[in-house]
């Protein structure tokens, strides 16, 4: 029967048939309806901003600004331009970010181990924490060390002297801190911190071959903090300590000089980092739990003694199972730190896609921008993660 | 002779002494707590340390809770305890109450609400009934039809022909759905059957046993279509809509269309068509990569400019879509990890009898990998349910917006804390259930699958 078939329509059919062609064609559709879509929004969005009046381009980035911003680290005055704006808000946010991520981390170690203590108090107390802080939002958390925390702090005249320092004041302004100011010899310093890390490394790279080549075990940890810590403070005192402290002082109504944090800087870092704790507290305890068991008891009929059984065997194979979550962990520290527009801490979504967005109406363009820079941070840091991902595989096989 | 020495031997077999109880302070409530509490100096240091700060945080919360309660008061100023000090302010929780949930919506139509809300629990309960059949069905219908008739009640006002007939499917459905788990739980038989039995269909040929079950579903619907028929609510527009509702309403959306945007996003991640997995890449790291508030401030500001002349979208339909477009690529990522747990064999096993794509994806590796799916998807729903908080910056009341709107009332003015926990002691019980069900989920589903 089919022989009798004509030969062009098995031909039409052997061509519907054939799965690279019904590719073909599904991805030109696809594609089509792609471009299509893109170009009736590029289109609408066109007749939209022209009839409301509106500019296109990133001219307007060069225009001044001209609102001031609450706290920057960088000099910037009210007649910068809206790139400055932008540059300012990348500086705030990433600045935000980095010190929440260590402390962050630095807390989840803490109470992740404390999670995993043989004293049942301390284990539940940790376990309550990280209950707790995960299933309440992060913008209510936010708010609660803001309004609860940072917002009721007394006025500069009743400021909080910190540990009993003159120097170190909480009021309701910010948190005041001397501000360091290098005199001309300081590089100096810097140099002798630099060579001594070196130094440091070399030291403990060349104790390591030697372990592994002879089994004797050399401690570097005495010298490599001596150099450390040693040499740049002789090198301080030798060029008589060229570094002065600007110390903020009460002059009229506020506190002048020093460096500053905003109460809502300070809000949304401990939020941040209390928050993320939690995230991080589980993620290093499922690690430590993903040693097995053998494991540690291996270690320890080899002989090893208990710090190093912690320190050579589990936490190297912990390691590998805490640290692909963590770095996506870092990443939501920094899309998080976002909400810091909630309680006006002046981060790049606060002062670019809000003030700069309602005074100068770019909406598309600003809009790019910022998106443009989460997703740069972010695509660095999955790279940097799939570099590691790869070595630690090397060393696995 | 050898027979008689080995029961010699036997007879003298030792006998152990029994042994003696263990020392009494390691047994017991002592021994728990030597054991856990005090196991050395730093273990016992820690319990001091850990029991001081305890006792500590409970005098502190009892004071601030309970000692300084005011319970009734008409206004913030009522609520002073001294002249200068303001008690806990309880009364004006319980003043706002109301509103936390339902938002700026009118008392007299909250019923609308919460009887939208007992249909949909209604309607989902049989997925959970192990007697029941068809669940797959009931719970793609809660999902798939059940928003149009929440829709119609909580927004109210004219239904056009679409919302008419939509509503009458919505409503046929629950009916179908609650005499279908009925039966299952009292005759052991789905509803289909029944009708078949009851019209006498059961000794003709099973090709015509469809009739009778159409015939059943158009009555249905016609039956609803009447039902509704002089049914009009008055119209709550949604500016008017609020608090945990509002936040559920957002957030139960966004999963809903988040799972099978999900699905399709990742099956074209894995899709050998280059254009497809592409855009499919594109789109779920652009929106994995940016946080949650630069699309909503992005939805609630570019969404105006692409559509065509003539058309509006109000702010909680942008917050709505950019929470889906959320959603949707967190959820394809959740869908990837299942579709990975699924070993090769499966989809070359499912090719090899010949099935098409979409059968093999929809009959064998999709089932198989939403097993792994669930906890996943539950503590996903947990997620976006927390991060739903966020419209309130795009100026939505949703139950943190309606606690920021307190503070700002000229006769609860500075009402912070009291609003703040309740809030959180909602979203904890919320987030707590999900989670703990999600860790029952993981434990349970993998039964057949563990090691």
């Amino acid at each position: 029967m089919s022989g009798n078939t004509p030969s062009s329509s098995r031909g039409a059919n052997a061509v519907i048939n054939d799965e690279r062609y019904r590719s073909i064609f599904y991805q030109v559709v696809v594609f089509g309806l792609f471009i299509w879509a893109v170009l009736s929004l590029i289109e609408n969005t066109q007749i939209n901003m022209a009839t409301r009046k509106m500019a296109v381009g990133f001219d307007f980035l060069k225009n001044t600004a001209g609102f001031a911003v609450a706290w920057t680290p960088l000099d910037y005055k009210p007649s910068d331009s809206y790139l400055m704006v932008y540059w300012v808000g990348i500086i705030n946010t990433l600045i935000l970010a980095g010190i929440s991520i260590v402390l962050a981390t630095f807390l989840g170690f803490i109470v992740g181990i404390l999670r995993l203590s043989k004293n049942w108090l301390v284990a539940q107390i940790a376990s309550w924490y990280v209950e707790v802080l995960r299933n309440t939002p992060l913008l209510l958390q936010i708010i609660f060390w803001y309004l609860g925390a940072f917002a009721n702090l007394p006025r500069p005249k009743q400021s909080i002297e910190i540990l009993g320092f003159e120097s170190l004041v909480l009021n309701n302004r910010g948190l005041y801190i001397p501000k360091p100011q290098p005199e001309d010899l300081f590089w100096l310093t810097a140099l002798a911190l630099l060579v001594a890390v070196l130094i440091a490394i070399v030291l403990n790279k060349r104790a390591t071959r030697k372990q592994q080549q002879t089994g004797k075990y050399i401690s570097t940890l005495v010298p490599t903090l001596l150099l450390v810590f040693g040499l740049p403070l002789v090198v301080f005192v030798l060029t008589g300590m060229p570094l002065d402290w600007e110390i903020p002082a009460l002059k009229g109504f506020n506190y002048r000089g020093g460096g500053f944090v905003l109460p809502a800087m300070l809000a949304v870092m401990v939020a941040l980092v209390v928050y993320h704790s939690a995230y991080a507290a589980e993620m290093v305890r499922a690690g430590i739990l993903s040693v097995s068991k053998g494991q540690t008891e291996a270690a320890s009929s080899l002989g090893l003694k208990q710090s190093f059984v912690m320190r050579l065997v589990i936490i190297p194979q912990a390691m590998r199972a805490i640290v692909p979550p963590m770095i996506s962990l870092w990443m939501n520290v920094v899309k998080n730190s976002s909400l810091a527009i909630a309680i006006g801490f002046p981060d790049l979504v606060s002062v670019f896609m809000q003030t700069s967005l309602n005074q100068s109406g770019h909406a598309v363009e600003i809009v790019a921008l910022v998106m443009a820079f989460y997703m740069t941070v972010s695509l660095t840091i999955s790279a940097c993660l799939n570099v590691y991902n790869k070595k630690i595989q090397l060393t696995e096989r | 002779m050898t027979e008689i020495t080995e029961q010699n031997k036997v007879s003298e077999k030792f006998v152990p002494k029994p042994s003696l109880p263990p020392p009494p302070n390691t047994t017991g409530a002592i021994g728990w707590l030597r054991y856990n509490l005090f196991d050395g100096f730093l273990s016992s240091c820690l319990t001091v340390l850990s029991l001081i700060a305890i006792g500590f945080m409970c005098v502190n919360f009892y004071e601030w809770a309970f000692a300084k309660a005011v319970l009734e008061a008409a206004n913030r100023q009522e609520c002073r305890i001294t002249p200068t000090e303001f008690g806990t302010c309880w009364a004006g929780v319980k003043f706002w109450f109301t509103r936390f949930i339902y938002g700026r919506y009118t008392d007299t139509e909250i019923w609308r609400v919460n009887s939208a809300a007992i249909i949909l629990i209604l309607w989902m309960i049989p997925v959970w009934l192990p007697r029941v059949t068809a669940k797959l069905n009931i719970a793609l219908s809660g999902v798939l039809i059940f928003p149009f008739l929440a829709g119609y009640m909580f927004l109210g006002g004219d239904r056009n022909w679409f919302m008419e007939i939509m509503v009458s499917v919505a409503l046929g459905c629950f009916i179908t759905v609650i005499i279908h788990s009925l039966l299952c739980l009292f005759t052991g038989a789905g509803i289909s059957k029944w009708i078949i039995q009851l019209t006498g269909f059961s000794n003709r040929s099973e090709r015509l046993h469809k009739f009778p079950v159409i015939m059943f579903a158009v009555i249905i619907f016609l039956l609803s279509l009447f039902l509704i028929s002089d049914v009009a609510f008055k119209e709550m527009p949604n500016n008017l809509w609020g608090g945990l509702f509002l936040t559920l309403v957002i957030s139960g959306i966004g999963i809903a269309s988040a799972l099978p945007a999900g699905i399709l996003l990742a099956l074209g991640r894995r899709s050998k068509m280059t254009v497809i997995r592409v855009l499919c890449v594109a789109f779920i790291e652009l929106f994995r990569s940016v946080p949650l508030i630069t699309i909503l401030f992005m939805a609630t500001t570019m969404f105006p400019l692409f559509l065509p002349e003539g058309f509006h979208i109000n702010k909680l339909a942008s917050a709505i879509v950019a929470v889906c477009l959320f959603a949707a690529a967190y959820m394809a990522e959740v869908v990837r990890g299942g579709l990975q747990a699924i070993p090769k064999g499966q989809y070359e096993a499912a090719e090899a009898v010949g099935l098409t794509y979409w059968q093999s994806m929809g009959f064998i590796v999709m089932p198989q990998a939403l097993k792994y799916m669930i906890p996943n998807i539950v503590s996903n729903f947990m997620g976006l349910f927390k991060d739903t908080t966020l419209v309130s910056i795009i100026g939505l009341y949703d139950l943190l917006g309606m606690i920021n709107a307190v503070s700002q009332d000229p006769s609860w003015i500075g009402l912070h804390h009291e609003p703040l926990f309740t809030a959180a002691v909602i979203f904890f019980i919320g987030c707590f259930a999900m989670s703990k069900y999600s860790q029952y989920l993981e434990r349970n589903l993998g039964a057949g699958h563990g090691r």
